[in-house]
């Protein structure tokens, strides 16, 4: 029996605009994500733990603000690896 | 042509006018907003409505209820717990519902036909007959512009088989809910959910194919210092859900938006309480139902192309993991070089 042809490998040609579009603005977008859903978590973690602890605002305060500082290096660190590439 | 148009838009307007004077007779008067969310929304409770008559009442299927479901005091009296309330409470509502027969339904019809069509005499090259040569084309087309066009030429034929069902069966329950007396299973968020579920599974299925267990575990860590890990694994987590979320609520509010269109356009009716608004608002609520018609295809279609393209995106970010890989190896040997 004849050996399996080893499948073609794909240069993206053939990918529709969306498709390159979106694969080119993906990094983008995970950056951005980052940066916003440091916050988010940090906001919405805080929060649930202040009202199961009883512990008042201040894990709602301190985790905000760990979350924004985490977002913020995570959206720096991918936009330097972005720049990296190019 | 004319007096077909006519004739369709006294009956309709005869037809809402009985059903509306039915209702006085009962005591019980429903307002327009009451009757179509009645209408659009889901129940065990089946009824059969007939031109100039009062509904048929077929009858309801017992509910099916898993769990601690006993019925609590609320301002309607004791009900029993159902849907996302009651399954907090730890209740699991499996009743079978209006949707779920329109699924059911659906998916028997598309076996059907699709087997049907399908079962083409293989010693002829060609296909021949108007339902062999349609499925073809439709699903040459799911599979040449959106699995090949959005996931590549190398891993798009692996993921057509649950691109065509998510098409034909989206489609099927949005053209069953333009037929009279069904419903339509995609206005509900449940279905949609679990819908946008099933590509949700499929694209960390093809992420973790893509990038291997090991690369998705490190993506989800989004590459910082393990120290960091309790704030950006959630930030990462969160973020794959906000794909299918989209894909949730895209379905389930143009299905459901253009049926309450179509309903308020009839309901215009009651509302200005005159019968010549007929004249107006039933030619336009047939120009919506047509246009229905082409959203039934166009939303089938937005589903499975944005599945498509999340799933090519998750078998891309794989790619991009391997390159980084090996461009950080490259730098790393740089350095040393250096």
């Amino acid at each position: 029996m004849a050996a399996k042809e080893p499948r073609e490998k794909s240069d993206g040609s053939e990918l529709g605009t969306t498709a390159r579009q979106m694969r080119a603005a993906q990094p983008y977008i995970n950056a951005v994500w980052k940066l916003v859903g440091g916050a988010v978590v940090g906001v919405l973690g805080g929060y649930w733990l202040d009202r199961k602890l009883g512990s008042g605002p201040w894990l709602l305060v301190g985790l905000s603000f760990l979350g924004i500082c985490v977002g913020f290096y995570g959206f720096l660190r991918e936009m330097a690896r972005l720049g990296r590439r190019k | 042509m004319r007096k077909a148009m006519v004739l369709f838009a006294s009956l309709f307007v005869a037809t809402a006018w009985a059903s509306e004077s039915g209702g006085h007779g009962e005591g019980h008067e429903p307002s327009v907003p009451d009757y179509i969310l009645h209408h659009v929304s889901d129940t065990n409770d089946f009824e059969l409505e007939v031109p100039l008559s009062q509904p048929i009442h077929l009858g309801a299927i017992p509910p099916i209820r898993i769990g601690s479901c006993e019925p609590v005091m609320t301002d309607h009296g004791m009900v029993a717990p159902s849907g996302w309330s009651g399954l907090l409470q730890g209740c699991l509502d499996l009743s079978i519902t209006k949707h779920t027969v329109m699924m059911w339904l659906a998916a028997v019809l598309l076996l059907g036909t699709l087997l049907i069509w399908s079962n083409r005499d293989k010693t002829k090259l060609v296909p021949r007959g108007t339902g062999a040569n349609l499925i073809e084309m439709l699903v040459l087309f799911v599979r040449d512009e959106m699995a090949i066009k959005n996931i590549g030429k190398e891993d798009g034929p692996r993921y057509v088989p649950y691109l065509l069902t998510a098409f034909f069966f989206i489609l099927a329950m949005n053209l069953l809910g333009l037929v009279p007396w069904m419903a339509t299973a995609t206005g509900n968020l449940a279905v949609t959910a679990g819908l946008a579920i099933c590509t949700f599974v499929v694209t960390q299925a093809a992420g973790i194919r893509s990038a291997g267990l090991g690369g998705y575990l490190k993506h989800l860590t989004g590459g910082v210092h393990w120290s960091l890990w309790p704030i950006m694994i959630p930030v990462e987590i969160l973020g794959l859900f906000t794909k299918p979320f989209a894909l949730t609520m895209r379905l389930f509010a143009n299905m459901l938006a253009g049926h309450i269109v179509l309903f308020f356009l009839i309901g215009l009716i009651f509302i200005l309480g005159h019968p010549a608004v007929a004249v107006i608002s039933v030619p336009f609520a047939f120009a919506i139902y047509l246009l229905e018609l082409f959203v039934a295809f166009v939303q089938a279609y937005v589903f499975t192309l944005l599945s498509a393209l999340f799933i090519g995106m998750a078998v891309a970010t794989g790619h991009h993991h391997d390159d980084h890989g090996h461009a950080e190896s490259d730098h790393g040997h740089g350095k040393a070089h250096a």
